[in-house]
């Protein structure tokens, strides 16, 4: 039965998320732009409270929920539908996060996008000794080192290498704009054992903070998302054991045609990408809810600017649901185990997209005073990296396009 | 006759211009961090006229046509716009002084020069209630009272241009001055800016019951009101040509960026993805400049229709504006997002110029007011 219902587990996910957003994010949001990053205090006191950030969920027992805090209480004997909203929990929670501030919700200790990965492919052994750091003593987090200099949307030119030794491998190369590559205790960075392969030469390893020859050589400077960190890594002659090659080395060695560390990047994407679009969502509707108050309180009661305002709220608030209703699709298709790329790559690109015109549109209904001290001017600048992240808004195009043409056998 | 083509001495004027943005965009950054042009800047532009080219003659301005203007300011902006809306001189009071004898104000523009000042209007579009001024008449004399959003220029201003309505209702135009020792009888509140245009001295006036004297009410009822119609409307046009300059910078930042930039084994231009963004990039910015000059020809000839195109070429540079620097960072992926490249700054500055510079949908609105002939200023 088609319904848009949540659980109560769901409800209660989200009124919890909902209230930590507005009572604990909310707060420190404009302080932690100005200073460029995140307290150091917030982040210990929030890591106590047991609140980590998990994209792509999935990490019972870790000591992690998925989204922010873990809410999974599934009925053992329903049906697969019923019995598995992992991932619907966690966009709806992921919405409420970056309502409260996306620049904060990714640096929320955890995992974070490192996470999928080493679920989804690592050995059990690498499972325990990478999520089981995730303790309340101190806050940790992981990292997920894709991106390099000439290897942005064509994920499949790195030219980060991987040389076989005895007992490991050494790394050499760079990544940049990697979240919380600074700070993380661990890094997945995907290097080529042979870039003659292609993509069968790819390789995920997890580098532990402290590894000799990594580094952070720098923080960039952003337009937003001012408090997150972005990193550029530098790997030097890096030594890593094979025990940290995610999957072992028979994992690439089972499969004959080869699950190459490419393949584990993209599987990341299906299931991360609706947690963007989500979070992308959540700024839409933080920015629409601020300035609904604004004109409800400043506004004259009537009038040109009354009549402006109701055509232009109801115009973003219709945007906004679509946007959450395609995310929700989504993140239903990964829950009940059917392929979801092209949904994934469609709530994208439109939350992505749609959400800096709601932001764009709150600022025109703010007028001149929004470019003074209110959130939604942060906002502004914070959203556009949701429509580049994660993969392009013309790579979601091009994913959903793809999809389309298979029918007609057609590869475009 | 129907003509795309400068005069040679615009076009000498808008090479001098085109020289003098490279400087202005190499140092568009400093000047960021700084929160206002550098010395050596705001000194050059002084020399060559730059802030003096809307100015009457009478307050030895260059008086240039608003047809040149655009071209020159639009050079000037495709080196940065944040920069340019900083430069010294009357900000968009040049306008008002401008207009000033054609609405039979011969004797304000002598004594009023290339003072820094703002023009503060609190009478165009409408006003929230927290956000407005009042004239009030008493014991013969006027007081000024309120607060007024942030505006260009306010935080450099030593005179204020300010439109407001008295007690009964009547738009006024009061000229407020500066002490001889810098002290202003207004307070400026600068308040948290961090979107974009930070070197524009961008803040709010507050007037807390200002004393005015009679004299400093320089025009009142419909002599007011017709002046400010005629100074909006080449506010409107110079603002909007600003904003094409802007809006040149992204589309061929974003050209000569994705011509050189490779993925999947080829410059990224040749995926049409990227190609027709790009192209779109640039009609939009085209469609823009055309709309803008247009609106400037007419004003130029005194045509009346030009208050109108004005408000539609305002429109337009709004919202082509946020399309083109958008897509300007768009078009570079992540490294459009980080500070190491300009564009981030470039739309920045364009979200921030589209809202100093009014509600997009306002502009529309009166348009169709006057249109329609309701209410609106008439053409
Ligand atoms: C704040 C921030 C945080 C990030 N965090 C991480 C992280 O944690 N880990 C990580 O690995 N990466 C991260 N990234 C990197 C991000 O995923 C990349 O920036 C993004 O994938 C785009 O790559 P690029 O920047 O190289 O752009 P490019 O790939 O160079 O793209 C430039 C332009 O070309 C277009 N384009 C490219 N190919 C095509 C095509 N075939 N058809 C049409 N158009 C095309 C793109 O859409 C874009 O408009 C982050 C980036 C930012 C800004």
């Amino acid at each position: 039965m088609i319904e848009f219902k949540l659980t109560p587990a769901q409800k209660q996910m989200k009124d919890l998320t909902h209230w930590f957003a507005a009572n604990e994010m909310r707060p420190i949001s404009m302080l932690s732009d100005k200073l460029g990053k995140v307290p150091d205090e917030w982040l210990d006191k929030v890591n106590k409270m047991g609140i980590t950030l998990a994209a792509g969920g999935g990490m019972g027992g870790s000591g992690s929920g998925s989204g922010s805090s873990g809410a999974k209480k599934d009925d053992a004997d329903v049906d697969p539908e019923v019995k598995r909203q992992t991932n619907r929990t966690t966009v709806i929670a992921a919405e409420e996060v970056g309502w409260g501030d996306p620049a904060i919700a990714l640096t929320l200790p955890g995992p974070g996008l490192g996470g999928p990965p080493v679920q989804g492919s690592g050995t059990p052994e690498q499972k325990q000794r990478f999520l089981s750091i995730f303790t309340k003593d101190k806050p940790r987090w992981g990292a997920y080192a894709l991106t390099e200099p000439e290897a942005g949307s064509d994920v499949s030119n790195i030219r980060t290498t991987a040389q076989k030794v005895d007992g490991g491998y050494v790394i050499n190369g760079q990544k940049i704009f990697i979240t919380n590559g600074g700070r993380a205790s661990w890094v997945v960075v995907f290097a080529t054992v042979d870039r003659s392969a292609g993509r069968a030469g790819h390789r995920a390893f997890v580098v532990e903070q402290g590894t000799p020859g990594f580094r952070c050589s720098r923080l960039a400077h952003k337009m937003g998302m001012r408090a997150s960190e972005t990193a550029e890594l530098v790997f030097e002659d890096c030594f890593v054991p094979d025990e940290n090659l995610l999957g072992g080395e028979e994992y690439y060695a089972k499969r004959a045609e080869g699950k190459s560390g490419f393949q584990v990047a993209m599987a990341t994407f299906d299931n991360t990408r609706p947690v963007v679009a989500a979070m992308a969502t959540g700024i839409a509707q933080a920015a629409y809810d601020y300035t609904l108050d604004f004109v409800r309180k400043e506004y004259p009661k009537s009038g040109r600017l009354y009549q402006l305002a109701c055509e232009k709220l109801a115009d973003m608030e219709q945007t906004i649901q679509a946007g959450r209703l395609l995310t929700w699709e989504a993140a239903w298709k990964a829950d009940i185990g059917q392929p979801n790329s092209k949904e994934a790559a469609m709530c994208k690109a439109y939350a992505g997209k749609n959400a800096l015109e709601v932001c764009e549109t709150c600022l025109e209904l703010l007028g001149p005073a929004g470019i003074d001290g209110h959130i939604v001017e942060k906002l502004y600048r914070d959203v556009k990296v949701y429509d580049i992240f994660e993969g392009t808004n013309q790579v979601q195009h091009l994913i959903v396009a793809r999809r389309l043409y298979d029918a007609f056998e057609l590869r475009i | 006759m129907i003509s795309f083509r400068p005069t040679e001495e615009e076009k000498q004027f808008a090479d001098v211009a085109r020289d003098f943005a490279a400087e202005i965009r190499e140092a568009a950054r400093a000047c960021e961090e700084a929160g206002r042009p550098s010395d050596v800047l705001l000194k050059k532009a002084e020399e060559l006229g730059f802030t003096v080219m809307e100015l009457p003659e009478s307050a030895d301005g260059l008086e240039l046509p608003l047809v040149s203007q655009a071209q020159i300011l639009e050079a000037l902006c495709f080196g940065d716009l944040g920069v340019v809306q900083g430069f010294p001189g009357p900000a968009d009071a040049d306008s008002l002084l401008r207009t000033a004898a054609a609405a039979g104000l011969d004797t304000l523009t002598a004594d009023l020069g290339a003072q820094p000042s703002a023009f503060v209007d609190a009478l165009q579009g409408e006003s929230l209630p927290k956000e407005t001024l009042r004239l009030d008449t008493a014991n013969g004399g006027y007081r000024l009272s309120g607060n007024s959003r942030p505006m260009r220029g306010v935080k450099f201003a030593q005179r204020l241009f300010v439109a407001v309505a008295d007690d009964t209702g009547q738009p006024a135009v009061v000229v407020l001055d500066a002490a001889a020792d810098g002290a202003t009888p207004w307070q400026v509140t600068e308040g948290d800016v961090r979107l974009g245009l930070l070197t524009a001295g961008v803040a709010r006036v507050a007037l807390e019951d200002v004393a005015v004297p009679d004299d400093a009410v320089v025009a009142i009822g419909d002599s007011a009101s017709q002046w400010l119609t005629a100074a909006r409307a080449r506010v409107q046009v110079l603002q909007a040509a600003r904003s094409v300059g802007a809006m040149q910078a992204a589309v061929d930042y974003a050209t000569m960026y994705t011509a050189g930039r490779k993925a999947f084994g080829q410059e990224i231009a040749k995926f049409q993805g990227v190609s027709f963004t790009v192209a779109d990039m640039a009609i939009e910015t085209t469609a823009a400049r055309n709309l803008v000059l247009y609106a400037a020809a007419q004003l130029d000839a005194n045509d009346n229709a030009g208050v109108q195109s004005a408000r539609l070429a305002a429109a337009r540079a709004s919202r082509s504006l946020r399309f083109v620097t958008s897509n300007g960072v768009q078009l570079l992926g992540g490294h459009g997002f980080v500070q190491d490249y300009p564009v981030e700054k470039w739309m920045r500055d364009g979200q921030a110029q589209a809202v100093l510079y009014g509600r997009e949908s306002e502009r529309l609105i009166e348009y169709g007011e006057a249109l329609l002939g309701k209410g609106g200023a008439s053409a």
